[in-house]
């Protein structure tokens, strides 16, 4: 640490030592924040600690790699869709023998699960064990005849929101089109009136704001795969980027 | 020749401050959404405030007509006339304007709000110049214009101050920081921990071939070609609407 020099006396000098302490302060400053940031990263809540430790049926591990628990979904923004159950509407079609159109009313008249499923967002929370209540996206296969040429479903969104998910995932049990968790209607900022759920792919998969289901022979990657995305985005897999 | 350079310099600087100036409004909508959007995994969207609250009421009969198990929803939550409503399965949805939403389920009401912020909320609009005309050639505009003035802040000043030492050390030590970074972190695919991937998935008993032979997974109960019965209709009592197939 040099002396500080007699300011009175070399008046000059006042103007350099001050902008070099200022600019010590700073890098001080940025130095403490990012080091506090960094610690409360790596210090993992016990949530967290318990789900690293648990196992899936399937015999992966209960929480992906690189993610942390949340006990809510975190908003995380998109193009809303004006959010009324009023005049949602539900196009089923592309290869199917029967496309349809369902009101909200009558999505409830189709036959519903309620599922316990884990989510995962890409930018690294996931939320465990939520009670997700819809129609399972197989189901709506089933009625509207799907034609065995089909190998990708594209889940539909307000605004022109597009995700592509492999028949595999989008046939599992627990993926849904939804419009329930944990007892609640879902607020405007996480889909409602009706999103999708495809829990084992990263969670920008599962649209919000849903206004069709689409099932497709070729891929064709959507909003977030055209723009750095993965893919496929399993998130055993760390699947994030493209 | 040394009158041209002096000019040259001072038509520099004088463009550097007067865009300085022009950038200010920019800078702040996009350095403040930028750090919304960086801490978007701690912060979630900031761009509105959502609240929502729960309460409970006598269950509410089937055979209650519509018009009053609205009111009577409607009187729980201390809210008046609905611009909407929707009463689907065992939910009775409430829709008023402005962001305000009330579910009734069973003998659950929530009521849910949601609201823009004032200046947090317009900041992150505008950052993603998507869905948007005229910003996008805006927003391209004020990008040329911070390239501007990054290296006019170059060439503004000569000597010790300038490229000849400060200016150097700073613009090498700007570079440097991204570059090591990258370095260190191993680039978009070393931030990957390739140990906790192999270990979260290897349990995974059976190998799956690639996705293009992976044949299409069959449905539980196959569609049927007979003509369906009311008990074996997949729809259940959902009245669908048939669609044209699309071309």
């Amino acid at each position: 640490m040099p002396e500080k020099p007699d300011l009175d006396r070399y008046p000059e000098l006042a103007e350099r030592w001050n902008r070099r302490n200022f600019i010590k302060s700073a890098a001080a400053g940025t130095a403490l924040m990012a080091l506090g940031g960094a610690f409360v990263r790596l210090a993992a809540d016990d949530l967290t600690k318990a789900a690293r430790a648990a196992t899936r049926p399937d015999g992966r591990s209960k929480l992906p790699p690189g993610q942390r628990v949340l006990e809510f979904l975190r908003p995380m923004g998109g193009d809303a869709g004006d959010g009324k159950s009023e005049t949602f509407k539900l196009r089923v079609h592309g290869l199917v023998k029967h496309p349809f159109e369902v009101d909200y009313d009558n999505l409830l008249k189709l036959p519903q699960v309620e599922k316990i499923a884990d989510v995962h967002c890409v930018t690294g929370w996931s939320m465990l064990d939520g009670k997700w209540k819809g129609v399972q996206i197989k189901k709506l296969a089933e009625v509207a005849e799907i034609k065995p040429e089909a190998r990708f479903v594209i889940l539909e969104a307000a605004n022109g929101f597009t995700a592509n998910i492999p028949l595999k995932e989008a046939f599992a049990d627990n993926a849904l089109i939804t419009y329930r968790l944990n007892g609640k209607p879902f607020a405007l900022d996480h889909g409602a009136p009706v999103r999708g759920l495809i829990p084992d792919l990263y969670f920008w998969k599962s649209s919000k704001w849903l206004t069709g289901v689409k099932f497709v022979k070729d891929d064709q990657p959507g909003f977030w795969e055209t723009r750095g995305y993965h893919n496929h985005a399993d998130p055993w897999k760390e699947e994030r980027y493209g | 020749m040394v009158e041209v350079k002096k000019r040259w310099r001072a038509w520099l600087r004088a463009l550097h401050r007067d865009f300085g100036y022009a950038a200010i409004g920019f800078t702040v909508i996009y350095a403040v959404s930028g750090i919304a959007q960086n801490h978007i995994e701690d912060w979630g969207d900031v761009s509105y405030k959502a609240t929502e609250r729960t309460f409970s009421i006598p269950a509410i009969a089937d055979s209650v007509p519509d018009a009053v198990a609205v009111k009577t929803v409607a009187d729980a939550a201390g809210l008046g006339v609905p611009q909407s409503s929707t009463r689907a399965g065992d939910e009775l949805r409430l829709e008023y304007g402005d962001g305000v939403k009330v579910t009734a389920i069973g003998m659950t009401v929530t009521v849910q709000t949601r609201t823009r912020r004032a200046f947090i909320g317009i900041a992150n609009w505008l950052h993603t110049a998507r869905h948007k005309k005229a910003w996008k050639y805006l927003s391209d505009a004020f990008a040329v214009l911070l390239l501007y003035l990054a290296f006019s802040g170059i060439f503004m000043i000569k000597g010790k101050l300038g490229l000849k030492w400060r200016g150097t050390i700073l613009i090498s030590a700007g570079f440097a920081v991204p570059v090591l970074y990258v370095a260190l972190a191993g680039g978009p695919d070393g931030q990957r921990d390739t140990d906790a991937i192999a270990k979260a998935a290897a349990p995974r008993a059976k190998s799956t071939p690639p996705e293009a032979l992976t044949p299409a997974p069959t449905l539980t109960t196959p569609p049927s070609e007979a003509t369906p019965t009311i008990d074996a209709n997949p729809a259940g009592s959902a009245v669908l609407v048939p669609l044209p197939p699309d071309e």
